[in-house]
């Protein structure tokens, strides 16, 4: 797994830390926390696709947005994703296809409906081999 | 027990730590807490209050109350007042959910006569209110009545037939506040929200039985002016705020005003405390979208009481209003307000943040409803699911000490993450339900991060506000049944 889940850094809510090579394999590694946050992914089946373009000034805010259109997903149209195809360019520009399906409480393994992306200790910074970022979830 | 260099104890439960503490604090910083409960608090809570303490325009004390603990810039449990002309909006100062909140329902029901139903009027109200990840209500808007009932809150509800006349004048505000802008609020937000008006969310969100605990009835005449006239009688409490939309209103002014503090000249020790001027474009801005943020939450626990009459009438076969099923009260205990308050001998209007803080103005105040003016603010402090929940009341020690604030709940003690490796949803679901407590959750997971465990002892956050003087205790209420998002 990309990523880990942190247990002592946010009591009321989830943090996790996510480490890639490349840029690519940090937002992907995001997403697909994130998404472990609301859902158990394995019971998630890719039927449909959306595309997501997030510009932002900074890879930072980059990765916010992005995170936060997954959310805004959930949330406006139902929507939970398996798989997630990123492309970054430029530190600034991201496209991103997602796959997945509908929510269904009936074969869904729910777990938190997330609030937000929040700032505390969020960004993607340089580590020993590739990338780190750090996110915690308000939930 | 965290060493906080230049703490002094004002008083038995009050703690201060001067500006010389940290670089930049413009105002000291006051703890209400127990040796007991300042000795469990975590090192964030410290920080977080003097870095309060060090914003723009912050007046008199940047406070954490007995509840507190580590947040997103500001604590849980934090307090803070800002000069209109010179102060600041902090998004981190109300939190993503904006104006979650409690409200207490009454019943003329007794123990007795609920508790063969309990099952039966768990299970209905789980079907009737969706909880959980990515439901929809059961309130279906246009975006022109969304907008309305961003202005308009409650009064809004009782107009389209989802509440009774006396139910605007029983909430925070008269259930709404003004002020809200609707310019002022994204299509994502909206989008997020239009969808889940009539819904719980998830994470420590829950709608309860409760019954008035005889062992515990404080003051039973004071409690005689909220209808609570027996010691076993029945309550209904539900917790949730401003759902998808208030998160995204906090997600977007974030991102705004991560930018504008450069503009500003603010320099904050933490993101999460990003900040605008309050006079500023971005300042009001914020203001008026936070604020239909607050309308919407008060809106969508006024149509889950409108479920809860429903639900209530088809199990005890009777018509709500014979039930009599009125709202006690509704607190925010996620936002900010303009206030009238006395500071240096003379009134004056304040922004006043509370994050996991609710209100507790005292006797006399006009801004509490006709019916409990002269005896002080109902302030309902929500627990956890197994450990019950306190009905208060406001003091005029509050309007002097605190800005008429006191603490909201137990507060937690144990990450989510933490608590789910110690604990198995439903071997805790099985031992709730052999301690009399049904509860009925949209995710076992979610359950095990809401055990009780998990928080800290509420009846000692309770007794300290008393103690502090800064609210009184009416009732202790217990669990009987439980719906968790």
């Amino acid at each position: 797994m990309p990523y880990r889940f942190l247990s002592n850094v946010a009591i009321a809510d989830i943090a996790y830390e996510v480490r890639s090579r490349d840029v690519g394999g940090i937002f992907e590694g995001a997403a697909i926390a994130l998404t472990e946050v609301m859902v158990d992914r394995r019971t998630i089946r890719p039927r449909l696709k959306r595309d997501v373009r997030v510009t932002a000034e900074d890879i930072d805010r980059l990765l916010y947005d992005f995170l936060t259109e997954i959310i805004i997903l959930k949330d406006a149209d139902s929507l939970l994703f398996k798989e997630f195809d990123v492309s970054v360019e430029g530190e600034k520009n991201l496209h991103c296809t997602l796959k997945g399906e509908l929510i269904d409480r009936s074969r869904h393994r729910l777990r938190n409906d997330v609030k937000a992306v929040t700032m505390h200790m969020f960004g993607v910074k340089k580590a020993k081999k590739g990338l780190k970022a750090t996110v915690v979830l308000d939930i | 027990m965290v060493e906080i260099t230049g703490m002094k104890q004002v008083s038995e439960v009050v703690w201060e730590i001067p500006t010389s503490y940290k670089q930049g604090m413009v105002v000291p910083a006051r703890i209400y807490a127990t040796k007991k409960l300042l000795g469990g608090m975590d090192r964030g809570v410290f920080e977080q209050v003097t870095n309060v303490a060090s914003l723009p325009g912050i007046l008199k004390y940047a406070y954490a109350m007995a509840d507190a603990h580590w947040g997103y810039g500001f604590p849980i449990g934090g307090v803070a007042a800002f000069d209109m002309e010179k102060g600041v909006i902090s998004p981190g100062g109300i939190g993503f959910d904006v104006n979650c909140g409690m409200r207490l329902i009454r019943t003329n029901l007794r123990f007795a006569e609920v508790k063969p139903k309990v099952k039966e009027l768990v299970d209905l109200l789980f079907r009737l209110v969706p909880a959980g990840v990515g439901v929809k209500g059961f309130v279906n808007v246009s975006q022109s009545q969304f907008e309305e009932i961003m202005r308009f809150g409650v009064k809004w509800c009782a107009e389209n037939d989802y509440g009774w006349d006396d139910d605007v004048s029983h909430v925070e505000e008269g259930g709404f506040i003004k002020g809200a802008d609707p310019s002022k609020v994204s299509t994502q937000a909206s989008s997020r929200g239009i969808r889940q008006l009539g819904t719980l969310g998830s994470g420590n969100h829950y709608l309860e039985i409760q019954v008035v605990d005889p062992s515990r009835h404080f003051d039973p005449e004071l409690a005689k002016n909220f209808g609570i006239v027996h010691p076993d009688q029945v309550l209904v409490m539900i917790h949730c705020g401003s759902r998808g939309f208030g998160h995204q209103i906090g997600s977007d002014y974030l991102r705004v005003f991560d930018g504008a503090m450069k503009r500003y000249g603010i320099n904050v020790r933490d993101r999460e405390l990003a900040c605008a001027p309050f006079t500023s474009k971005e300042g009001g801005d914020y203001y008026g979208a936070m604020v239909c943020a607050a309308n919407m939450a008060f809106a969508n626990r006024q149509v889950i009481v409108h479920r809860v009459r429903e639900a209530f009438k088809k199990v005890f076969h009777r018509e709500a209003e014979a039930l009599d099923l009125h709202i006690i009260y509704d607190v925010c205990h996620n936002v900010a307000k303009s206030e009238k308050h006395r500071l240096n001998g003379s009134e004056k209007e304040l922004l006043v943040h509370r994050k996991g803080a609710t209100r507790s103005f005292g006797p006399g105040h006009h801004d509490i409803p006709a019916p409990y003016r002269q005896l002080g603010q109902p302030v309902i402090i929500g627990g956890s699911m197994e450990t019950g929940s306190y009905l208060l009341i406001g003091t005029a020690k509050a309007m002097e000490e605190t800005f008429g604030s006191t603490a909201h709940g137990s507060g937690r003690t144990m990450s989510r993450t933490a608590a789910k490796k110690q604990i198995r949803g439903n071997e805790l679901q099985r031992s709730m339900e052999s301690r009399g407590i049904y509860v009925k959750a949209a995710t076992m997971d979610g359950l095990a991060e809401e055990a009780g465990v998990a928080y800290k002892d509420i009846s000692e956050v309770v007794e300290t506000m008393s103690i502090a003087g800064i609210s009184k205790k009416v009732v202790a209420l217990r669990p009987i049944g439980n719906i968790k998002g």
